[in-house]
């Protein structure tokens, strides 16, 4: 992919993250006492919430995206070699996917998993 | 490499990236967008993991209140918290300077090109960058007021 | 007065294991400038002293070091200017030391060349041999006029951060001369360079710290450029095609 495109995503990405952790933010601690939104019953229903489910996951995807990709521009700057150029591409999307998947484990179980004591 | 090729290196490495002393506002700008860029991402990831106690951790299979629990004493505490009002405070500078730099790299704040006069001020370094650095670390630290108030105060 | 006490960095990568910093006393003059100190200390202190100079008044770009910390002129700074006890010099950030304050400025020219600094058109006839001086109003002059200053005394790539450890990066010198040239009206290569700019090690290493604007003596302002420079690179489109570049000036038809 050109690094112009890879840039417009890193830009795209900050941007909706803006957003979509302002509102994570005011879930946490204005909508709610915080000491209510982190409680097991509250945690509970909103992520059996359809919405803030999909949120969530976007939240997720959009903050994994951008940061690794940062990274990955910090990590081409120290060293020049194909060789690490390669594993730093290649490591960044095996961290986004492996991040992501860990998250949407951590979401599907809340909606779909028994609930145990 | 000759002994004296590699002596005659002189690129500063890290240290570029991480001292900003001598230089401008805009500089130490950069320097705390990539430091708190890695931190904020370092957080994340420490933040799916214990958010992953809701559902049992690493092994588990569903909500579990005891799993939450545990977690809850780990990290719910006036040092977790201090953490947490530490993570406001970057977040809200990485956040709100990057705005600043999307606008800035896209050219659409800058005044056009034109003639120059001695003492030959630079324009992409004017007011306005100062002004909207000023803004991102008020937002900062008034965000991180408001954590305080939130986690230590309880209000919401 | 007292004397100025100017401590330069001496180092030989072929003979010396590290550099040394040696202090020489420098009679104090009104007005004078580091490189006027760093003249006397080499005329009548210590001949070895290693300097690069040559128009001493902020034209050819030669006396580029660093000055108590900061990428400056050694002819534009004054040492009232400077306001501490010592003044240190030593060689530029980020180039090879060549001996004590003289750096290679190879690799810096080299980048600079690979962005095509030049104006490209496919009349090359006519730029080869040119018939007469190509439209370019005051207007379209502005736009370029402060990145035509650049006097590539290496300031702004020494002040910059990601060359401090990206050697495949261009730098603000090679960028600014690359919007410089992309935008004048006369340009018909925007396309080349473009391409060459949009790059893993490119134009988007540039993460605005604005050092190289900061350090400019001459007003450049290279990260105004680069940061102009990054739409058309987003866009992959140069403002001009071949054949699309300023026409050339032709007479006004005489009347009868």
């Amino acid at each position: 992919m050109k690094e112009s495109r890879l840039m417009l995503i890193q830009y795209a990405t900050a941007v909706v993250a803006v957003v979509l952790v302002s509102v994570h933010l005011i879930m946490q601690g204005v909508i709610y006492p915080y000491s209510t939104a982190i409680s097991f019953s509250n945690m509970l229903s909103v992520y059996r919430n359809g919405f803030y489910a999909i949120f969530l996951e976007a939240l997720l995807v959009i903050v994994l995206v951008h940061g690794f990709n940062g990274v990955r521009i910090i990590l081409h700057e120290l060293r020049q070699s194909a060789p690490w150029t390669r594993w730093v591409d290649a490591g960044t999307v095996v961290a986004i996917v492996a991040a992501v998947a860990y998250g949407t484990r951590t979401i599907i179980l809340a909606i779909f998993g028994g609930v145990a004591g | 490499m000759a002994v004296g090729e590699e002596r005659a290196r002189n690129r500063r490495g890290i240290r570029g990236w991480l001292n900003p002393y001598h230089y401008n506002a805009e500089r130490w700008a950069y320097v705390f967008q990539r430091v708190s860029g890695v931190a904020i991402l370092l957080y994340v990831i420490g933040h799916l993991g214990d958010t992953s106690f809701f559902v049992g951790g690493p092994t588990g299979t569903g909500p579990s209140a005891s799993s939450w629990a545990f977690i809850g004493s780990i990290f719910e505490n006036s040092f977790g918290h201090l953490i947490l009002i530490l993570v406001t405070l970057i977040l809200f500078f990485h956040g709100t300077n990057g705005i600043r730099l999307i606008l800035t790299e896209f050219g659409l704040i800058f005044k056009k090109p034109a003639a120059i006069e001695y003492p030959y001020k630079a324009k992409s370094l004017g007011s306005g960058q100062k002004y909207l650095i000023a803004v991102a670390i008020a937002a900062a630290v008034l965000a991180a007021l408001w954590a305080f108030l939130v986690l230590f105060e309880g209000m919401g | 007065m007292s004397d100025v006490r100017l401590v330069v960095q001496r180092f030989d990568p072929f003979r010396d294991e590290k550099p040394r910093l040696v202090e020489y006393a420098v009679p104090r003059r009104e007005g004078m400038t580091v490189l006027d100190a760093l003249l006397y200390a080499r005329d009548y202190l210590d001949h070895s002293i290693g300097l690069r100079f040559s128009c001493r008044q902020a034209s050819c770009g030669s006396c580029g070091m660093k000055i108590n910390g900061r990428p400056r002129l050694a002819c534009y700074t004054q040492v009232d200017e400077l306001s501490t006890e010592k003044v240190l010099a030593q060689p530029m950030d980020n180039f090879a030391i060549i001996k004590d304050l003289v750096t290679d400025l190879e690799s810096f020219f080299a980048k600079h060349r690979e962005l095509t600094p030049h104006l490209v058109r496919a009349d090359t006839q006519e730029v080869e041999h040119p018939t007469a001086e190509f439209l370019m109003s005051p207007e379209e002059l502005e736009r370029v006029l402060q990145f035509t200053y650049c006097i590539k005394c290496g300031l702004c790539t020494s002040s910059c951060p990601t060359v401090a450890t990206d050697s495949k990066f261009p730098g603000p010198q090679a960028m600014a001369q690359a919007y410089r040239y992309t935008v004048d009206v006369r340009d018909e290569g925007g396309d080349l360079r473009l391409a060459a700019l949009d790059d893993a090690h490119g134009i988007w290493r540039c993460h605005f710290a604005g050092s190289c604007s900061a350090v400019c003596p001459k007003g450049v302002d290279p990260a105004l450029g680069i940061q102009l420079l990054k739409r058309h690179v987003m866009s992959g489109k140069a403002p001009r095609k071949q054949g699309e570049g300023a026409k050339v000036w032709s007479p006004p038809a005489q009347k009868q």
